[in-house]
């Protein structure tokens, strides 16, 4: 619990009602999409900049760390206040504060959720690109904190492609901009030093973005395979004879099988892998690469390829996708999802080896990912309850991690390093490599009060993984 | 794999502090060239690394020996910052040359620095691919020189800016340390983006060593649409049409009278737009059809298609227009504004230009608020007093409509009196502790940047 002074010192600033000090309300706030879990010893509510500058200042009188945190859907144990930290919402500053059509941007407050822009700004013909499959639910705030993507980044990237201008609150209580509304403004660019920097540098209060005109047209294509070398394979070629689709999704059979009597999405049964594709744009232009990546996915043996007829297939398809994450409940009490990218050309050979894991180590694993990045989720599935089960399967993630960056890809595609991976950093990077990263942070926040102790390991590697016991899975109701 | 169109570089013996250069086995010190000097500094030596551990060793170098150091990449727009508070050295880019790796199939690619535009455009394109950067004068302007200056030219796929096509960086620090960001994938949250902080850096925190880039493919046919107008807000009212538009052009840009006739383009009308589209055949013939519907609804007194040569020659002269011999202006100004505003100032900043004397040529990058304002002075020595007047009601425009104007070009008398950077707000404290974490000792590009970094 946080002391008294503090506590009447936050409801002076948000009023009695947004500072949340009962054991009962700090449970809430205990978690977020992985299942690692750690009481605050408060949660704060501000409204407004100028509350989040006062709580900052209160916080930094009184010594206390915080941890930003939007919907909590976060898959890294990037917002869980580990230490014991003030737990920050945003989600009260939910408002859309300005659409400008004309300059095609829109300014919003962090807590705004991702999908409701897109709906919002659609009378305009306009919407909003990153779309993490959590998008109903997750803040536009949270996704600049992990630089988030989703299944249509394959084109259009991620969010700091289409971020232009943060207004933050330093650890300090100062209040600034990084970038604007231009494209372009002099200075460095902290506007993308802040973008995915999981909360640990700045916090969010204003975000300006860039809104993208609505496709005339839109095709979803099925591709069905009965090997997952060829669905790989198809990918793979698909991308190297230089077509960029909107979206690019692989599930494999362990997936379908969870999922379609879930959702009905119309996968095949007794398919090794599906792969779910998409181009929009003009509508020339949907003709004529929709019909090149069919001539390249028919060139890898598909049982079936199939095109949406109607926006009510599409969406079925989609569900499908979306819905797959949850749908693993139905195989196996728990899972732990893996987020790791390589590069497309290692396809085959990632996916083949994954199953070779799976089937040296005995779990089942299933993949759902955004093939067309390379972006892996291989979602480990297991029983918690019997013992030995949990550290096993964290070592299984460990080594599709490792493999994953030995083939020349990296720990995380878009849920970010948090706690669940730091201890994977030297991986991938060197102590200097890490050094020089670890510099930034006291330019910004110069007495490590925000989100302290995550991205980077928190001892020497290898022996602190044991430590990570229950962090690094994933609870029900995860997005990816 | 580059070609270094430099003139011969000539071996000198060097005494005093640049002699420590000397002793580092793999690299080479040089006599400075024209091109290496700055608003009349000349750097007492200069050093071409052969590797990213020969610049790392260089750094080290400078540091020990206080030496105020300067990357240069391939010296094209070294006219852009502050005057430096001191230049002992100058670092060449051109001995880090190597393509790295060019993952064709997976459409990423790793170079050093010192590779030119050109060089690894062409290497590219025999795989069908390009990146999309696009920056005057790329047969000798280098990967890390465009990035360390972080400003985009006219073609932008997807509407990106050059910081959206990085990936990965090595950067050489200076205490000599090399480090790595990123990595060789286009989906990656691994650990701060550090190349955030170079990209457009000046090469004020570390030197641009190598870069890994998320690479495209070639359109299978572009052109581009060329109308003129009778009136400027009609010329930009086309653009916006377009902006808005289903289209999505690779560059849509709007020139005035003077650029329009520097760059020789004779059409009837004052002001032009070039379109540049692209696709496959369905996709470019539709795309054609949009713009062409957008600039007839607007009067153009003409409207005509280029291909191939024609339509190549237009986008090279509009990225080059400024910065080569044959254009280069007085002074010049790089102004960002939110798409919109920059209808509001074109006008203005003609007037502004032309009231005192001069001859000024605007380039409008409409879909991007990016507006190039070149001032032509008729007599050789041009008034100080009266650039710096356009320049400040450039400014003050600009500012009206929440963007901001650049000085890249103009004489050390000018620049002088004027920040040239156009403040960087309230986030220059955080700038400046910046600096004072990774370059302590200001060995790189001291005073060059923002605020006197």
């Amino acid at each position: 619990m946080a002391n008294r002074e503090l506590i009447d010192r936050l409801r002076a600033i948000t009023g009695h009602d947004y500072v949340v000090d009962d054991l009962a309300g700090l449970i809430a706030f205990e978690y977020d999409g992985s299942v690692d879990r750690s009481l605050p010893s408060a949660v704060v509510l501000p409204a407004s900049t100028d509350e989040v500058s006062g709580v900052l200042k209160a916080a930094r009188d009184h010594g206390a760390t915080i941890v930003a945190r939007g919907a909590g859907t976060g898959l890294s144990g990037g917002s869980i206040p580990e230490q014991g930290s003030l737990v920050m919402s945003l989600t009260r500053m939910n408002r859309i504060l300005e659409i400008d059509p004309e300059n095609r941007l829109a300014v919003v407050e962090p807590g705004v959720v991702n999908l409701d822009l897109s709906l919002v700004v659609a009378e305009h013909d306009l919407y909003y690109a990153p779309d993490p499959s959590s998008q109903q639910a997750c803040t536009i705030g949270g996704n600049v904190a992990e630089n988030s993507g989703g299944p249509h980044c394959l084109a259009y990237g991620v969010t700091t492609n289409h971020v232009l201008g943060i207004e933050a609150v330093l650890a300090d209580g100062s209040v600034a901009w990084f970038g604007g509304r231009t494209a372009e403004i002099p200075g460095y660019d902290l506007r993308g030093i802040l973008i995915g920097s999981e909360g640990t540098l700045a916090l969010v209060t204003k975000i300006i973005v860039r809104l993208l005109r609505r496709p005339e047209s839109v095709r979803t294509m099925l591709a069905v395979y009965s090997a997952l070398d060829e669905a790989s394979a198809a990918v793979s070629d698909v991308i190297g004879s230089g077509i960029v689709p909107a979206a690019m999704e692989m599930m494999d059979d362990l997936a379908i099988a969870a999922v379609e009597p879930a959702v009905q999405a119309g996968y095949p049964a007794g398919a090794a892998a599906v792969l779910l594709v998409e181009v929009d744009g003009l509508a020339e232009s949907v003709t004529e690469e929709a019909e090149m990546i069919e001539s390249v996915m028919a060139r890898h043996s598909p049982l079936e390829i199939r095109t949406a007829q109607d926006a009510e297939e599409r969406m079925r398809l989609w569900a499908g996708r979306k819905g797959a994450l949850g749908a693993l409940g139905r195989l196996a009490p728990n899972y732990y999802l893996i987020d790791g990218t390589i590069p497309r050309t290692r396809l085959v050979e990632v996916m083949a080896r994954i199953k070779e894991i799976s089937a040296e180590s005995g779990f089942p694993i299933a993949n759902v990912l955004h093939a067309g990045d390379g972006n892996l989720h291989p979602s480990i599935l297991f029983d918690e309850r019997k013992p030995g089960e949990t550290e096993r399967v964290l070592d299984i993630g460990g080594q599709i991690l490792k493999l994953c960056v030995d083939v020349g890809g990296v720990l995380s595609g878009e849920h970010g390093i948090g706690i669940e991976k730091r201890e994977y950093m030297p991986y991938m990077f060197t102590e200097a490599d890490m050094r020089a990263m670890a510099a930034l942070k006291p330019a910004f926040d110069t007495r490590d009060a925000l989100n302290p102790g995550k991205i980077f390991p928190q001892g020497s590697a290898a022996g602190e993984l044991a430590q990570l016991g229950p962090v690094a899975r994933t609870g029900p109701g995860a997005y990816l | 794999m580059s070609e270094v169109p430099d003139p011969e570089p000539v071996h000198t013996q060097v005494t005093g502090p640049g002699a420590v250069l000397e002793s580092i086995g793999d690299g080479s010190v040089t006599a400075p060239l024209p091109h290496h000097e700055i608003d009349g500094l000349t750097p007492g030596t200069v050093f071409v690394p052969g590797s990213a551990e020969a610049l790392c060793a260089a750094l080290v170098a400078c540091s020990s020996e206080r030496l105020a150091a300067v990357p240069i990449g391939g010296g094209t727009r070294i006219s852009i910052g502050e005057t430096p508070e001191r230049y002992d050295v100058a670092i060449r880019t051109a001995g880090l040359a190597d393509m790295v790796a060019h993952n064709h199939a997976d459409l990423t690619a790793t170079v050093q620095a010192g590779v030119t535009i050109s060089a690894l455009q062409a290497a590219l394109a025999r795989h069908g691919q390009f990146v999309s950067i696009d920056t005057p004068l790329p047969d000798r302007a280098t990967v890390g020189g465009t990035l360390a200056l972080g400003t985009s030219g006219p073609s932008r796929w997807h509407g990106w800016g050059i910081r959206d096509v990085v990936i990965g960086m090595k950067v050489a620090s200076p205490q000599g340390e090399l480090t790595s960001s990123g990595g060789q994938v286009v989906k990656n949250v691994s650990g701060y983006d550090m190349s955030r902080m170079h990209i457009g850096g000046l090469g004020t925190l570390g030197v641009i060593a190598e870069i890994s880039l998320k690479l495209t493919p070639l359109p299978a046919g572009q052109a581009t649409m060329l109308a003129s107008f009778r009136r400027p807000a009609d010329a930009f009212a086309a653009g916006k049409s377009i902006f808005h538009g289903l289209a999505w052009p690779l560059a849509t840009t709007l020139l005035s009278p003077v650029a329009a006739q520097k760059l020789r383009l004779v059409r009837k009308g004052s002001h032009h737009l070039a379109v540049r589209v692209h696709g496959r055949p369905g996709t470019l013939a539709r795309m054609v059809d949009e713009i062409s519907a957008a600039c007839r609804d607007n009067d153009p007194l003409e409207l005509d298609r280029l291909d191939g040569d024609d339509h190549e020659g237009i986008w090279r002269a509009i990225a080059d227009f400024g910065w080569d011999e044959a254009t280069r202006p007085t002074a010049s100004l790089r102004i960002s504004l939110p798409p919109a505003a920059a209808g509001d100032v074109l006008a203005s900043l003609e007037s502004a230009g032309a009231a005192r004397g001069l001859l000024p040529a605007v380039v409008a990058h409409v879909a991007y608020g990016s507006v190039l304002l070149h001032l032509y002075s008729p007599s050789p020595q041009a008034d100080t007093g009266t650039i710096a007047q356009v320049i400040a009601d450039a400014r003050r425009l600009s500012r009206q409509r929440r963007g901001s104007a650049v000085l890249e070009q103009a004489s050390p008398e000018v620049k002088r009196g004027i920040d040239v950077w156009d403040g960087a707000g309230e986030a220059l404290s955080v700038m400046r502790r910046l600096k004072d974490q990774y370059d302590p000792q200001r060995v790189l590009n001291p005073g060059r940047f923002v605020g006197g970094i």
